[in-house]
């Protein structure tokens, strides 16, 4: 069952005194309940533009977006889309309303208007899933960047939303900050989250189970990690990254080393590696 | 350098003052306030010392707590001080030295002036110590729910606030940044005049301004994005509930209150 579907979406930026800015041009895509969907592309293609649909921030000029059969452009699903739909941004602190975690965890339940002991069941609830319980009492900026974004993720999760959007999440975050704020995603897509996911890092694409890429406001290419990645030169062609492992693996290839195209993780890659050091047929000089 | 702000001054403990509903701490400190100037003779300022010093230790603060808040108003003790001196010419002259006249109604004014103020300050610094910046936002957006009759938000006032005292550490680390940014490339902040010191800061604030909005636009996006709508058919997960204690703490208060109208009464008043 679809979470969303964008039907031939358009959306132009209205500027005062300037032409429009046409940012998407027929974007149609569909998101099945329980997928995690990888959204890349470089900097202006228009994947914060799509996301930003989805949660009915942004209405499209043309086409129409739904959320689980609710049309965005019907201002009566505005709300009830924005619970389903909860948004994380890549700036964590400016997504942060509180000066405790806890209150801030109980900012959008507060906002639905729900009963004292509801907010209160489920703020604990979220703080739990993000594994930040230890901190409710704390001051969001005396926090790393990762706990602040899983913070912001809480946050989200006390509306009891069906799916996630995040936009970068991890951009600004250290290396460890980045693990962590995957980890909670990997696991409340694992335990039935809709995540959509947009972000630079091809690694990150690769946990996916769906990768979409966009370009010029229209999707390019939309299909599997393996499938997307192993077209090395097209994604190249894009503007794009491929994960590392993928890239040695086409280096390797194109000295006529026999290795396979779809290769995305550190441990597939070093599999196949061993494979063929250990096979004798397949040695070459 | 901007490293040890603290939000507000809260002093965490659990204390009895700690524990008040932070309205009606709001409420006893504007009566606070009243008491402290109720007095027109020594006794009942003595009354309102010795109060003061009740209330600080039921709240088991550390006294340098309330030095430190009475500290940066000394200057201004001080200079009330001096001109009660000069001005209130009662009682028997002790100094007479061109315009410098002194007498003993002038020192007694002045002294207790001086006290007075310090009372003030200390007493009302008690409310920021004892409580949470955001219990401080949630008592005065309950305190001035009335107000919605005028036509004035109060749910957006305390919004403001909260989002102001969640904003200022951020800021603060981002202009020691950007300080750290325009040293690098050769500002001069810390030599020349007044003037020239003032013109240095411009490179530093407008940076600091244009973030901010774009920290302001961001959070009004992240803040819809949870369905946030105003403060109508908001609720709360914390509720404010007033306990037996907040209502005796407010009849102590009053009590002492009319006790300080009686001394007043029975000892007439020195002051001028």
């Amino acid at each position: 069952m679809p979470m969303l579907k964008a039907e031939d979406v358009r959306f132009d930026y209205e500027y005062e005194n300037e032409a429009p800015q046409t940012v998407l041009r027929g974007v149609n895509l569909t998101v099945e309940k329980g997928s995690f969907v990888a959204l890349l592309g470089h900097n202006g293609c228009g994947k914060s533009t799509l996301a930003k649909h989805f949660n009915a921030i942004l209405l499209p000029t043309g086409g129409r977006v739904l959320v689980e059969d609710l049309d965005t452009a019907d201002e009566a699903n505005t709300y009830p889309i924005r619970r389903r739909v909860g948004m994380v941004l890549q700036n964590p602190d400016n997504q942060l309303v509180s000066t405790i975690v806890e209150e801030d965890v109980a900012f959008g339940p507060e906002n639905l208007g729900l009963p004292p002991e509801e907010i209160r069941r489920r703020v604990d609830e979220a703080l739990e899933a993000v594994d930040m319980t230890a901190y409710r009492d704390h001051s969001p900026h005396r926090l790393s960047g990762g706990q602040k974004q899983r913070i912001a993720i809480a946050g989200v999760l006390a509306m009891h939303p069906d799916c996630l959007l995040l936009d970068e999440p991890t951009a600004m975050l250290d290396p460890q900050g980045r693990q962590e704020v995957l980890d909670t995603v990997c696991r409340l897509n694992r335990e039935g989250m809709t995540v959509v996911l947009i972000t630079h890092y091809m690694e990150e694409a690769a946990l996916a189970d769906r990768v979409v890429v966009m370009d010029e406001g229209v999707v390019l290419a939309d299909g599997t990690p393996h499938t997307i990645f192993a077209d090395v030169e097209k994604m190249r062609a894009w503007g794009l990254d491929v994960p590392q492992p993928t890239a040695l693996c086409a280096a390797l290839r194109d000295r006529g080393i026999d290795l396979p195209a779809d290769l995305l993780t550190p441990e597939e890659c070093a599999a196949a590696l061993m494979q063929l050091l250990t096979d004798p047929n397949h040695r070459k000089a | 350098m901007m490293k040890d702000i603290t939000l507000g001054q809260y002093f965490p403990g659990s204390s009895l003052l700690h524990r008040l509903d932070p309205r009606m701490k709001l409420v006893l400190t504007l009566l606070f306030i009243v008491l402290v100037f109720l007095p027109q003779n020594w006794w009942g300022l003595l009354a309102v010392l010795v109060f003061l010093v009740l209330v600080v230790a039921l709240s088991r603060l550390p006294a340098r707590l309330l030095w430190r808040s009475v500290k940066p108003v000394l200057f201004l003790v001080l200079f009330t001080a001096v001109l009660n001196m000069l001005y209130v010419h009662t009682g028997t002259t002790l100094v007479q030295w061109g315009f410098i006249h002194v007498t003993t109604g002038g020192l007694q004014n002045a002294a207790f002036i001086a006290v007075r103020i310090l009372c003030l300050i200390a007493g009302s610094s008690l409310l920021t110590y004892t409580t949470t910046p955001t219990a401080l936002t949630d008592g005065i957006e309950q305190l001035l729910s009335p107000l919605k009759w005028i036509k004035i938000n109060p749910h957006e006032l305390a919004m403001m606030m909260t989002i102001a005292l969640r904003f200022i550490p951020t800021l603060m680390e981002e202009t020691d940044k950007i300080m750290s940014a325009q040293k690098a490339r050769g500002a001069d902040l810390e030599s020349g005049g007044l003037l020239q010191r003032v013109r240095a800061l411009v490179p530093i604030l407008i940076p600091l301004f244009v973030s901010s909005f774009r920290r302001a636009y961001d959070l009004a996006m992240a803040m819809e994005c949870r369905c946030y709508q105003g403060g109508e058919g908001r609720t709360r997960m914390k509720q404010l509930r007033t306990a037996p204690r907040d209502w005796l703490s407010l009849a102590v208060y009053a009590a002492v209150a009319a006790g300080l109208v009686v001394l007043n009464g029975l000892f007439g008043s020195v002051l001028k």
